[in-house]
């Protein structure tokens, strides 16, 4: 290994170039994945001067005439630019004040459970629906909270005359709630993974010390286990905040209707509803400025959250 | 895994909880509340598969089905009948099997070459990390892959999803943990980079690369977005598309009928529920019998402590 890092450190052209030779192949290896990575990751980089173009279909990327900063000032005039930025942030901050804790108590009930075999059961269950897709779910979920659906007709057995105002997909006061909770839903089972993997890590014998020193259980949850996982509690969250412009395009798209869109119409599902929802539009350039406001953001906020992350001793790339 | 054998040698067996501990009454309400936790996610499939059973018109009459009074296959039958269904269902088919071989071909050469200390290593790890960060958007994203001419092709909803970074890097952490003497010895009886890679790496990686094998193929089966982007036939699209219209969209089924294919009166929700326990099928036979692998991917390389 050691006379490995030496020969890496080449110190003129001619060990450099034997150094290169000498690893042709792993080189080879990379050439299919850096492809890919050119063609479908770097290239419509390349494709985000159009923020600053005016496209014309028949000049392409490159040959379509530059505006400057036309598109950016476009959005400052456009109210539904306004409305999806502001829901961006509100849904993302919903998500993170009722969703975040969620995965967290649930790691620390399942943790507690007394058999091994009903525990692995719940944790199997509360996963599942992680693996499915939002079309999937929007269809369970349209449904049940729908016009016919089994929760209308439970709050019809309960109150009658909620049931018959029932509107909770159609209406703005519901649908961020409706959200959230069917975000829980589809994902609060996933996320406790890391945090039990967090508290099967820490060290026994502070349970058998406190056990001896007579702690109940709730105590030792209280004293142990949370202090123990604190860390990783901490750095997810500030990851989670980092990722703020990430406001869930899929769930969105897939279960939201033109009378919620004032409260539930995301950048994501903006910058695609004036592009591709009304036909085809030709207007590539200001769709293309509004995702560059948008992703210049997201990059900066996850950056600044890595780096304190990095500062916090964790590694910050995940 | 590597990490796992190296604490062995140090491993004091220490019982992980103190198990001499008397079932309470806090035991039994926990037992209860996760009863009931797992049971709200248990019911909207027992709803879908409940609704996708019944005729529409006991659906909506009943005040509260728990139970079918009648069972009934039409729904099903109606589905299958449905030609796009088949087309959805083969089209997907093949993204996840051409799909999932594509991406871990990709995932593994990209993995293993980093691991190696190869001159401009940093800078090739650097522009992989910068692209999970940072991206074009979306309007780029389109007018590139539809200007390579991949417009209703298959494979738009392929190539384009070749390597998921977190998935790669994760790998890429698994096969550095793998002891250098092996590949070592291996060099010395004359073995190619290659044949390192195929004969002794990917061999002691099984469990993990089955993992994210089965991460891929669960990706592609549920993709649906690509295909909204760049698949405008029909008879080219998606299962999961294809199940968004039929959710969506209330006259999708009805234009879509072949010339003489009667439209039942079953139409609605119970038509949609079938369609959605049909899309979901696979993922819900496969996952009891593959839980272990469904579950460790994230830990496999998130948490290092």
């Amino acid at each position: 290994m050691a006379t490995n890092r030496s020969l890496s450190r080449p110190h003129g052209r001619t060990d450099l170039k034997k150094e290169i030779w000498r690893n042709r192949y792993f080189y080879l290896m990379l050439l299919l994945p850096m492809a890919f990575f050119i063609i479908f990751k770097y290239l419509p980089l390349y494709g985000l001067q159009l923020a600053f173009k005016e496209y014309m279909l028949n000049k392409g990327i490159t040959g379509s005439p530059w505006i400057g900063f036309d598109h950016f000032k476009r959005m400052t005039v456009e109210p539904e630019f306004f409305v999806a930025f502001k829901n961006t942030i509100i849904i993302s901050l919903y998500r993170i004040i009722f969703g975040f804790p969620v995965p967290i108590i649930l790691a620390l009930m399942i943790n507690e459970v007394y058999f091994n075999r009903f525990r692995r059961f719940t944790q199997t269950i509360l996963t599942f629906p992680h693996f499915l897709s939002w079309v999937i779910v929007s269809g369970l979920v349209l449904n049940m909270f729908g016009d016919s659906g089994v929760i209308k007709k439970l709050v019809a057995l309960y109150s009658p005359e909620m049931a018959t105002n029932w509107n909770m997909l159609y209406s703005k006061a519901s649908f961020r709630s409706f959200l959230i909770i069917t975000d829980i839903w589809k994902e609060a089972g996933w996320g406790t993974i890391i945090y039990l993997a967090a508290i099967a890590g820490i060290d026994p014998s502070y349970y058998e010390a406190a056990t001896i020193d007579g702690c109940n259980r709730l105590q030792k949850v209280w004293h142990i286990t949370i202090p123990g996982i604190m860390g990783i509690i901490v750095i997810q969250l500030l990851l989670r905040v980092g990722w703020v412009m990430e406001a869930g395009f899929d769930q969105i798209f897939n279960l939201y209707t033109p009378p919620v869109y004032p409260v539930a119409d995301i950048l994501d599902t903006y910058v695609y509803r004036i592009t591709f929802g009304r036909g085809v539009s030709m207007d590539m350039g200001f769709p293309t400025a509004v995702g560059l406001f948008k992703n210049v953001i997201n990059f900066a906020l996850i950056m600044t959250a890595n780096a304190i992350a990095r500062r916090a001793g964790h590694d910050g790339i995940i | 895994m590597a990490d796992a054998t190296h604490k062995s040698s140090l491993d004091i067996k220490v019982p992980k909880r103190n198990r001499i501990r008397r079932f309470s009454i806090g035991d039994a309400i926990l037992i209860i509340i996760m009863s009931l936790l797992s049971l709200s996610v248990i019911l909207p499939f027992y709803n879908a598969v409940l609704v996708s059973m019944v005729p529409q018109t006991v659906y909506v009459r009943s005040p509260l089905l728990l139970w079918p009074k009648e069972v009934i296959w039409d729904n099903y039958r109606f589905i299958f009948d449905f030609r796009l269904i088949w087309y959805g269902i083969g089209n997907s088919v093949f993204i996840t099997v051409a799909g999932t071989l594509y991406s871990m071909l990709l995932t593994v050469l990209c993995a293993y070459a980093l691991t190696k200390d190869i001159p401009g290593r940093r800078f090739v790890r650097f522009l992989i990390v910068f692209t999970m960060y940072f991206s074009g958007g979306i309007i780029p994203y389109f007018l590139i892959i539809n200007g390579l001419g991949l417009t209703n092709s298959l494979w738009s909803m392929i190539l384009p999803t070749g390597i998921n970074v977190f998935y790669m890097l994760i790998v890429s952490n698994f096969f550095t943990g793998i002891p250098p003497s092996l590949e070592e010895s291996a060099k010395i009886d004359g073995a190619g980079d290659f044949t390192i890679l195929i004969r002794i790496i990917l061999p002691l990686s099984l469990p993990i690369l089955a993992t994210f094998a089965l991460y891929y193929a669960v990706d592609k089966w549920n993709e649906w977005w690509h295909g909204l982007l760049f698949i405008r036939k029909v008879e080219k699209q998606p299962l999961q598309l294809i199940l968004r219209q039929i959710i969506q969209d209330a006259q999708f089924l009805s234009q879509q009928l072949l010339p003489g294919q009667e439209k039942p009166d079953v139409y609605g929700d119970s038509i949609k529920m079938a369609a959605v326990v049909v899309t979901m099928f696979p993922i819900m036979m496969l996952y009891p019998f593959l839980q272990r692998y469904f579950l460790s991917g994230l830990t496999l390389g998130a948490v290092k402590e």
